[in-house]
């Protein structure tokens, strides 16, 4: 029964997925873009759930949902709103837009399609003993280097914008 | 998968057992808020000496009945200057995530909607999203004090998840597990994790009263300065879903954490032979702390964005990461035995509270003498 349902909800999951990504690239508004953005990401989450991934999901939607999408929100409406072409933001470049698109996707299908019949999946919701190794034990000397360069980023930021006083 | 009850085939049964659970978390969030509505207004009423609603039905019991019809029955109105769509949505992206938190909840060890081992962080995770309604429902209503007042609130909700969240991962290091269920079962006896980690339970109380937006946090009724803040605009039942429902569905999530993670849950007397006990013993946890979330807003004044900005990012996030760190640190140093923890943590807990007063205290005198001396120097200038 379940093998009839999860390539129905995998289908619909990747259809949000593309048509949210496409109104993220394509709608004009600015707002709509990045609540849509947080659409796809919802559905990532999803995708996550589907492959017994039930950590990263939540994980997913904690960090990109709830902080990055909101922060980016921010960003939006801390920017003076004056009169302007929007058509800065928003290039209109269709052709070459969708050449460029193409030639990205190639290499992207190639890598996907060769992991068509690979491997099996480990038992749903298993995920997060696996995870806490690979970040504290296996990798923990690059997960501590990502963070201090974070850490030098924020400093960094602080120190930009800080007045004299 | 497991066939339905009364012969009902499976594939059937999982889609009717998703409505009936959808079903009956609506009807247990607007149940719920009527109740808790009635006993807002009768508590404060109580505390400041005056009767409270009494004139419809018995003890004005049908009050908030008669309210609720009245926010159903009202004109469906939205001002012409706000965005649409997202005007729309953002009440529902305030209220879904809200819902889907009841699926985690262990109300009685027969009646949980879903183990998920991650179950905690599932609930955090929820509660970060609703950050997302607030921002879009002050930008949609178009309004300068929607938009400072979704932006504050976002800033608010934003800040308090740090210490919310860390006070959960100090919990989860003594409990040694995410799911709901093991989170409640590891404590049967009458300890139960606040005597271990009182601080914890202390800080997760003061986040969880900003994260709910409640007094002394609650600047969306701060009227004077932003008129209702992202709530300007709302009315009728989009008003009444976001405030009403959404507000009082969160508390009440909010204090079901709190009695699972800190008080036993659904554990109490006669719930090994009667399962279903847990039930009430849950819900006389979780409505104890309901009763003194609105006993603090009878009592405490509103505190100004900046004071409530300082106090998480000054005190309470300082206070939650030192509080982690010294758990982590006692337990590797001693493995199999929460005692030195538990020292620690009163200790900890003695600090804060004795602490808190005397910072204060210290910092209002250096605001004083500051004052003090700009008006000598004015004064000599003069």
């Amino acid at each position: 029964m379940l093998d009839v349902i999860e390539p129905i909800v995998f289908g619909l999951l990747s259809l949000m997925i593309l048509g949210s990504g496409l109104g993220v690239v394509l709608s004009g508004r600015i707002t709509t873009s990045a609540l849509l953005m947080a659409f796809t990401f919802l559905n990532m989450a999803g995708m996550f759930v589907l492959l017994g991934a039930e950590t990263i999901a939540a994980f997913q939607i904690l960090i990109y949902v709830g902080a990055i999408t909101v922060l980016i929100l921010y960003g939006v409406m801390f920017t003076p709103q004056a009169p302007r072409a929007y058509g800065l933001f928003f290039q209109k470049q269709t052709p070459a837009g969708a050449v460029l698109a193409a030639l990205a996707a190639l290499p992207v299908m190639a890598v996907g399609f060769a992991f068509r019949d690979s491997g099996t999946l480990p038992p749903r919701g298993g995920d997060l003993r696996p995870l806490a190794t690979s970040v504290f034990t296996d990798f923990a000397f690059p997960f501590e280097v990502a963070s201090v360069l974070l850490l030098a980023a924020m400093v960094g930021a602080i120190v930009l914008v800080k007045r004299d006083r | 998968m497991a066939p339905g009850p009364f012969g009902i085939d499976p594939l059937i049964w999982a889609a009717l057992r998703l409505i009936i659970a959808v079903a009956l978390a609506i009807g247990l969030i607007m149940g719920g808020s009527l109740l808790l509505i009635y006993l807002e207004r009768k508590i404060q009423a109580v505390m400041q000496d005056r009767i409270g609603p009494y004139h419809v039905g018995p003890f004005g019991l049908l009050q908030t009945f008669a309210d609720a019809l009245k926010l159903i029955a009202k004109e469906d109105l939205r001002a012409s200057q706000t965005d649409a769509a997202f005007f729309i949505a953002a009440p529902a992206l305030v209220f879904s995530p809200m819902l889907a938190s009841l699926v985690v909840l262990p109300f009685a060890p027969p009646i949980v909607g879903a183990d998920l081992n991650i179950g905690l962080l599932y609930l955090t995770t929820l509660g970060s999203m609703g950050v997302l309604g607030i921002v879009i429902a002050g930008w949609a209503s178009n309004n300068k004090y929607s938009l400072m007042g979704g932006l504050r609130s976002a800033g608010q909700l934003i800040s308090y998840e740090v210490p919310q969240i860390l006070s959960l991962v100090t919990a989860v290091l003594v409990i040694g597990s995410l799911s709901m269920v093991k989170i409640t079962e590891s404590q049967p006896g009458p300890i139960t994790n606040f005597f271990v980690i009182p601080l914890a339970f202390v800080t997760y109380f003061i986040a969880a009263l900003a994260e709910t937006n409640r007094t002394p946090f609650d600047l969306p009724e701060a009227e004077s300065e932003l008129v209702a803040g992202y709530l300007t605009e709302y009315s009728g039942m989009r008003w009444g879903t976001m405030l009403a429902l959404t507000e009082y569905g969160n508390v009440t999530i909010v204090c079901g954490i709190m009695s699972a993670v800190w008080f036993g849950g659904w554990n109490g007397p006669g719930v090994d032979t009667v399962p279903i006990l847990g039930l009430i013993w849950f819900t006389l946890k979780t409505y104890a702390f309901i009763l003194v979330f609105m006993w603090v807003r009878a009592t405490l004044p509103r505190l100004r964005i900046d004071q409530l900005m300082s106090f998480c990012w000054k005190i309470l996030i300082p206070t939650t990461l030192l509080d982690l760190s010294a758990t982590a640190v006692l337990l590797i140093a001693f493995p199999g035995t929460l005692v030195p923890v538990a020292i620690a943590n009163w200790i900890l807990l003695g600090a804060f509270v004795v602490g808190l007063p005397m910072l204060q205290q210290r910092r209002l005198r250096h605001i004083r003498e500051r004052l003090r001396a700009r008006t000598l120097g004015a004064v000599a200038a003069s």
